[in-house]
């Protein structure tokens, strides 16, 4: 093994290593957007990752209803209750909702908020494995006007923003993660918090409302949705509802459990919002 | 020593590039694999490289950890090059125990990648979650680093006898060309 130490094999194998080590550290100077092997590969391997990722989502829903039928029983009891209330408060919101598909809430996105430039239609091509923040790529990218850090929407609610974006696909980092940090309100109070994830709550599939001043009238139940403070996030677009409330450890402030408005683990296609009055392009350069 | 004839040299440059095709089709369907679904995922790829490394020199061993670097850190979302550089230095330093130490036995792959997919595993926990400072950063430990590593081992007892199939059939024996046969006969 001495031999390998001194031959010339082995100086090509430093070599190979240093130019491995160069391109690490390109990748980390791109500041948002993939390096050209790994876009290369992201287009080349998409349509195959689409067709894979559909096998496995729908042979994982099928397992996923055999084993966890007894869960899935309570929870369509609770969803019942749940939705019989809120039939008697929002009846005609709820009979128009029920009836859009997909794409009729992409268009009602617009529709509310005319100021939003939206991308087409993204289909989730998969998640990224092993990920406790639920992180995954869309079959859109930068020739598609997306770039690094525009939020992820669907018609329920705020996803997450784009980051590693490609020409034809980006990765999105969703609210479950603890490097994003949204400022929130609640919609019918001015109760605010910063919605950033902890990897307690991400692994149920929920994130957090951090630093909500000691004095506020936060309940379970209260929508939040965005605030245009950073310029990252349009103001006003739902982000969940509140499920718990409990002081801080530091007892300086309270936090609570967030339940998100989107089902982020079982996405199949969703926007991005390229644009929007108040945006802060600084954060793409 | 038996002296190959270009009959048989011809029948070895085909099972050579049919044994390299099929190597690519696996890692390729690994890559589709380890890219499918919403579940905790064995990295498929590790097994992958090290069964492949085991039968290749030094620099070729680096080229394919390095190739399958790359795709787990397309698949795992991690930064380009960063599992590349990790599994080039490990497929180079298994190369090289299986050139000198090691025989080419179930136990010694199984053991060997229990050890990388554990230290490859570690380093992911320790530079991806650890050194943030998150809170409960243990719940990533137990809940997905463990069992992934577990996952990855259990995968080598179907990854390995893929590769020893394809070995026993498509590998060349240790035969010698005429002109080595003429030059080692002189020498």
């Amino acid at each position: 093994m001495r031999d390998f130490f001194k031959s010339f094999r082995f100086k090509i194998f430093i070599a190979f290593l240093a130019f491995l080590i160069g391109i690490m550290i390109y990748a980390v100077t791109k500041g948002g957007y993939a390096v050209s092997g790994a876009s290369f590969i992201n287009t080349v391997t998409q349509p195959f990752k689409k067709v894979s990722n559909n096998i496995a989502i729908k042979v994982e829903t099928r397992l996923d209803k055999m084993s966890n039928a007894d869960d899935y029983y309570n929870e369509n009891q609770r969803l019942k209750k749940q939705i019989s209330e809120l039939n008697k408060q929002l009846t005609a919101y709820e009979d128009t909702k029920n009836q859009l598909e997909e794409l009729r809430k992409f268009i009602g996105i617009k529709e509310k908020n005319k100021d939003f430039i939206l991308s087409k239609p993204c289909n989730v091509t998969g998640y990224i494995a092993n990920d406790p923040f639920m992180s995954f790529t869309i079959d859109k990218g930068s020739d598609d006007e997306i770039k690094p850090y525009c939020p992820v929407v669907t018609g329920d609610g705020l996803i997450g923003i784009t980051i590693d974006v490609s020409a034809h696909s980006s990765t999105v980092r969703t609210l479950l993660s603890p490097d994003l940090s949204i400022a929130a309100v609640t919609s019918s109070s001015d109760n605010a918090g910063i919605i950033e994830g902890s990897i307690e709550q991400a692994v149920a599939g929920k994130t957090m409302l951090k630093l909500v001043p000691k004095e506020n009238s936060l309940k379970n139940g209260d929508l939040l949705v965005t605030t245009s403070t950073s310029g990252l996030f349009p103001k006003g677009y739902s982000i969940g509802t509140v499920e718990s409330i409990s002081l801080d450890t530091t007892g300086l402030s309270y936090s609570a459990v967030i339940q998100p408005s989107a089902k982020i683990d079982r996405l199949s296609s969703v926007m991005v919002i390229t644009d929007f009055n108040g945006k802060d392009n600084s954060y793409e350069n | 020593m038996r002296i190959k004839s270009s009959k048989e040299k011809r029948i070895l440059v085909i099972k050579t590039s049919i044994r390299w095709f099929l190597y690519l089709f696996i890692t390729l369907l690994c890559f589709l694999i380890m890219n499918s679904g919403t579940k905790l995922h064995p990295i498929l790829l590790i097994p992958v490289a090290i069964c492949m490394s085991t039968q290749s020199d030094e620099l070729q061993a680096a080229f394919i950890g390095a190739f399958c670097g790359f795709l787990i850190d397309i698949a795992c979302g991690k930064l380009f090059g960063y599992n590349a550089v990790i599994l080039a230095i490990f497929c180079t330093a298994i190369s090289l125990l299986y050139k000198y130490l090691l025989r080419q036995r179930f136990i010694n792959t199984f053991l060997v990648i229990a050890a990388v997919s554990f230290l490859q595993g570690f380093l992911d926990f320790k530079f991806y979650y650890d050194i943030w400072g998150y809170s409960n950063v243990g719940i990533i430990f137990r809940k997905y680093t463990i069992p992934v590593c577990f996952m990855t081992l259990a995968s080598s007892i179907v990854i390995y006898p893929l590769f020893k199939l394809i070995n026993h059939l498509l590998m060349p024996k240790q035969h010698l060309s005429i002109e080595e046969a003429i030059k080692n006969y002189e020498e």
